[in-house]
């Protein structure tokens, strides 16, 4: 209670709700020193994914070196810490490429029986399951992560050690015929080889992010060169998993879900994100306006309308004697089993009933919680997903109200012990802490005085680390084929083509023009 | 000069209260503290006067060092110092190192100071002498009565480890059909020695828990796995995020990675897989592999969708549950897809429990999912009690969007009449007009419960986008929610937003754009200020459809003037 006082001495006026970055550090610093309760051992078999949001939170929070001042306190994950992590990381990768997502899932090298220990090669990927998609991606943006960042030759080696052509080749085996992505490769009897994983969407941003992590330029023919997965194929899965409510969902036949639209998005921006960014894309958290996202969605203003019904106006949950005031508290029954979303019947009831609080209260601020479904309760996580998808689209400075927002998030969803709750009140777990700061690294606040890093709405990590991981990609690249690879090449009017063609309505949006294209 | 007094002691009376030395000083804090000889209470301290005992000079010598000492004590030290470096070289070499006569006076003098001869090697020190024990504590530290205790138990422990071991012996003869030599007879392990067997394993794990604190879970006890070495996993430093988990589970999965690595398929597997479902259902190989195991082994599907209907019902948010039963489906659909009455009847039994898990969890995403596909896998588009539980989920909560996703599925994806291909937000030709009627009505009732609820609103546009309606077409209906629009604070009206969102659409479709403008405005201004930013860009979209002939430049300010609101 100590840091409430002092947080009160050093912004005694503070209108806006701040976010308390030496609360949050001591609820990672817990995360990283202490073994997590037993509540996560549902995380066992992909500890990678906690991993993540634990590295990811802390880079967050820790300024670059050279933003450092004599008060920034010490890095919670010093440079010889970092170097046993990313050995720990790099030891879940299986020997014919991908990571397993547990050190529980890793055998002794002897018990892969294909695996030749002379050529440290493995004529045919076994122990299949092991290797899971998720966990690829979260390993390398560990690896990008881990860092060390006060030494610039060694941020291009973070990927040293990584199996970049078995990990392609892995990706590409996970592509179903639909285009689509599963977690990991399974062998049924009676049904062979086979993809396993739901129709997640999940998995078909994860194949784009591994993709433009570490596929790069390689030319046909060249060493290092790996046949590239179906791209149109997997466009064409996406733009076809937008629901009849104009949202995107694991596939069309689902409810459409925010989760599922960033991941939509994202891995639509993700096809054509050019493999290095420009000075000035690098400092904005989409640093890349992409054509196709933009050309190919069927109903792109829809989907605009969709992520832009998220937000709702959170109330709150009317005190118990309530019932016995019905003036005051106009709310439909069955909202009470919800608290976390109340829906006032008519849009005046809503008015009236803000008008009552704001002079109780003697202002009218409201906070806007944001659901992940139509109808659904507030949850941390979906401020992220919605805030992610449109800035993806280059609209989430203009489409959230970013200030009541913001006010929902820390003065509701943050926790008394550092971290946030999954919704109003709830304790902190890893997840939707690192949600939390990830929204607010992507809003960018300059009053939090650069308190959170900028944070990259498509890859999901900080701006600094995306940066790594283009060097890192270019130093492992040419490390294999010891030459030099060749810029690309924008071709944006080329993907809009193939993005309205892939949208099977031949002609050109109204939209496009608002677009820019 | 001999060590002083007490020289009357036994020499071989080292169990006994030792009387010690008589130097005045020693290291020995027990000794320090008491004049007297201390009974030792622990073993430590035992051992640490025995030493003491066999070396009576060492105390005097560590703190004054050799030359202050009395020229009597220093010959009775060094002589101790000999006794004890020959003592542990080989006898033959003994007399390598000193001479007859030498040794003769070491003794002499060793004799005379009443040294005990056979002392301990080295000085017992916590920790390191005896080790410590499963809670990190030093054995040494343990009462002699507790010391004699855990002594009994590890005699106890190797005597029953004997027997086992003969009895694995035994097991692994049987199998390779050896005979007893003597008897001439097949070795045959009976149930009796295999009941006697369980009895020493429970028996040895209690004895192993007990002293080392050692991980020998049911696995390690049970005789049906006895030919399977576990496959402990090791973790490298630097490890991140390891989770608390009970040693049970540590146990599991070390034998799930062995039999992983012999690719196994038995019913021993399969109880392994349930085994750790039940401590992790989230583990996402241990359902491929129980997968695996099923196929391999022939299970009954049903019996195994049973069985997987309690787990889901205990673990309502799971995942990989609804993943495997999407398997055991795929596998068993060609088993029953040419009778047209064992599908009718499974596809009864599962929509049974769908509608059971569903009213625990009414909008769970996994089992809508699961559920929509089992639709399309089972054709169950004209199954009229799907549509039924469908509207009566509607009733029971208007605003439950999963209920109305899946409605919109069943009625428009249904292959009789839907044009395969066709995208949801698409316009379908083939979608009898009667039946986007009768939708639109439907979503029209449901609208008057509760006209904020956006799910209905939602469905009835995306309805008449897929029957190629305008929407217009539910101008009326939707007026009906906005009244006197603009025409002053007090005059207007609007029962819904959603209706207010719509009509803008319908006058922009019509080409009237003030109108249109204006409810975006209203929306903006007063019924829905929080999408403020939302409404003002639909605004500015208004005016860009009819510039759209040059979008070029115009747009690109248009754009810029909204990133700059």
């Amino acid at each position: 209670m100590e840091n409430d006082n002092k947080a009160q001495v050093e912004e005694p006026e503070q209108e806006w709700p701040y976010l308390d970055v030496l609360r949050h550090l001591r609820y990672w610093k817990m995360c990283i020193r202490a073994p997590l309760p037993h509540v996560y051992l549902s995380n066992e078999s992909n500890r990678l994914a906690l991993a993540y949001f634990i590295v990811n939170s802390v880079t967050l929070l820790t300024p670059p070196p050279s933003e450092r001042t004599p008060q920034t306190p010490e890095p919670l994950i010093s440079r010889e810490d970092k170097r046993a992590m990313r050995k720990w990381v790099l030891h879940h990768q299986h020997p014919t490429g991908g990571f397993c997502g547990t050190s529980s899932l890793v055998f002794p090298l002897h018990s892969y029986d294909t695996y030749n220990s002379n050529t440290k090669t493995s004529d045919e990927p076994d122990h299949a399951g092991l290797a899971n998609i998720t966990s690829t991606l979260f390993a390398l943006q560990l690896l990008a992560l881990l860092a060390d960042e006060e030494d610039e030759a060694a941020g291009e080696n973070v990927f040293e050690g990584v199996d970049r052509v078995g990990t392609l080749r892995f990706l590409k085996s996970l592509q179903r015929e639909d285009g689509s992505f599963g977690e990991a490769l399974s062998d049924l009897p009676g049904h062979g080889r086979f993809i396993a994983g739901g129709y997640d969407m999940r998995y078909c941003y994860i194949a784009t992010a591994i993709r433009w992590i570490l596929r790069g330029d390689v030319e046909e023919g060249s060493p290092g060169w790996v046949e590239d997965f179906d791209t149109e194929a997997l466009a064409r899965y996406i733009l076809n998993s937008q629901t009849y409510d104009r949202g995107f969902a694991g596939n069309s036949q689902d409810e459409a879900h925010a989760g599922y639209a960033y991941c939509a998005i994202a891995a639509l921006t993700l096809l054509d994100r050019p493999l290095t960014s420009t000075s000035s894309s690098s400092s904005s958290s989409v640093p890349h306006k992409s054509p196709l996202l933009h050309s190919s969605i069927r109903d792109l203003p829809g989907l605009i309308h969709w992520l832009a019904s998220r937000p709702f106006v959170y109330l709150e949950p009317p005190p118990p004697s309530a019932d016995q005031d019905p003036d005051t508290y106009i709310y439909q029954e069955d909202d009470l089993d919800d608290p976390n979303f109340l829906l006032p019947p008519t849009p005046a009831d809503l008015l009236c009933l803000l008008s009552q609080t704001a002079e109780k209260k003697g202002h009218d601020k409201i906070h806007v919680a944001f659901n992940g479904r139509t109808n659904k309760v507030a949850d941390t996580c979906y401020f992220w997903w919605v805030g992610g998808a449109l800035a993806n689209l280059g609209r989430l400075d203009s489409l959230v109200d970013r200030e009541a927002a913001r006010r929902f998030l820390l003065e509701k969803m943050q926790h008394r012990i550092g971290g946030f709750g999954k919704s109003p009140g709830s304790p902190p777990d890893l997840y939707h802490s690192f949600f939390g700061l990830a929204i607010l690294g992507l809003m960018g606040d300059e009053r939090e005085g650069g308190k959170v890093r900028g944070f990259d709405a498509g890859l999901a990590v900080p701006r600094e680390t995306v940066g790594v991981i283009e060097r890192a990609r270019r130093k492992l690249i040419d490390s294999e084929k010891g030459g030099k690879g060749v810029v690309d090449g924008g071709k944006e009017l080329d993907t809009v083509e193939m993005g309205l063609e892939l949208r099977s309505g031949g002609e050109r949006p109204k939209w496009l023009g608002a677009c820019g294209y | 000069m001999p060590p002083k007094g007490k020289a009357a002691t036994k020499p071989k009376a080292t169990e006994t209260p030792a009387t010690t030395t008589s130097n005045p000083t020693t290291t020995n804090t027990t000794s320090q503290t008491a004049s007297q000889p201390s009974e030792p209470t622990t073993v430590l301290e035992r051992s640490q006067q025995r030493y003491e005992k066999t070396r009576p000079f060492e105390a005097a010598r560590q703190q004054k060092g050799l030359s202050k000492l009395p020229k009597e004590d220093q010959k009775g030290w060094i002589c101790d110092q000999l006794l004890h470096l020959t003592n542990r070289l080989p006898a033959a070499s003994r007399s390598s190192l000193l001479g007859p006569k030498a040794s003769k006076e070491i003794w002499w003098t060793v004799n005379g100071t009443n040294s005990i001869v056979r002392g301990l090697k080295h000085k017992p020190k916590p920790h390191t002498t005896w080790g410590t024990d499963r809670n990190g504590h030093d054995v040494g530290s343990y009462t002699i009565e507790r010391f004699d205790e855990r002594f009994r138990k590890r005699i106890a422990l190797t005597a029953l480890q004997v027997s086992s071991r003969v009895f694995r012996e035994n097991v692994e003869r049987e199998k390779r059909g050896f005979v007893d030599a003597r008897s001439g007879r097949e070795i045959i392990v009976t149930e009796r020695e295999i009941d006697e067997e369980k009895v020493r394993r429970s028996k040895m794990a209690a004895l192993k828990k007990d002293l080392y604190g050692a991980i020998t879970g049911k696995l390690a006890e049970s005789v049906e796995w006895e030919d399977v070495v576990p496959i402990p996993h090791e973790e490298p430093e630097g490890a991140l995020a390891a989770i608390i988990y009970p040693a049970e589970y540590a146990e599991a999965m070390s034998y799930l990675r062995a039999v992983m690595t012999t690719k196994e398929y038995s019913p021993r597997c399969l109880r392994l897989t349930e085994h750790i479902i039940a401590m992790n259902p989230a583990h996402y190989t241990v359902w491929l592999y129980r997968a695996a195991n099923i196929f391999a082994l022939g299970i009954s599907i049903p019996d195994e969708i049973e069985w997987l209907n309690e787990v889901a019902l205990a673990n309502l948010k799971n995942y990989q549950i609804w993943h495997h039963r999407h398997l055991l489906v795929e596998h068993y659909y060609p088993t029953i897809s040419s009778d047209p009455d064992a599908l009718a009847q499974f596809a009864k039994q599962e929509r049974g429990f769908l509608i059971a898990i569903l009213s625990e969890d009414t909008k769970n995403y996994h089992v809508w999912s699961y559920r929509s596909w089992l639709v399309g896998k089972l054709g169950m588009w004209e199954d009229e009690e799907e549509l039924k539980s469908i509207e009566k989920m509607i009733d029971e909560d208007v605003r439950n969007n999963s209920a109305w996703s899946h409605r919109f599925v069943l009625v428009f994806s249904n292959p009789k009449y839907a044009t395969p291909g066709k995208a949801a937000t698409e316009k379908d030709e083939k979608v009898p007009q009667e039946l986007v009627e009768r939708e639109v009505k439907y979503a029209q009732n449901k609208v008057y419960l509760a006209p904020q609820n956006q799910s209905p609103w939602n469905y009835m546009r995306g309805v008449l986008v897929k029957g190629g309606q305008p929407l217009a077409s539910v101008q009326e209906f939707v007026e009906e929610f906005v009244n006197k629009l603009g025409e002053g604070e007090e005059e207007e009206e609007v029962k819904s937003t959603h209706a207010l969102d719509l009509l803008a659409e319908i006058y922009a479709e019509k080409k009237e754009n003030e109108k249109a403008d204006l409810c975006l405005r209203r929306l903006a201004e007063k019924w829905d200020k929080i999408r403020g930013g939302y409404w003002e860009w639909r605004r500015k979209c208004l005016t860009q459809s009819e510039t759209e002939k040059a979008p070029g430049e115009q747009v690109e300010k248009a754009e810029e003037g909204i990133a700059a609101a």
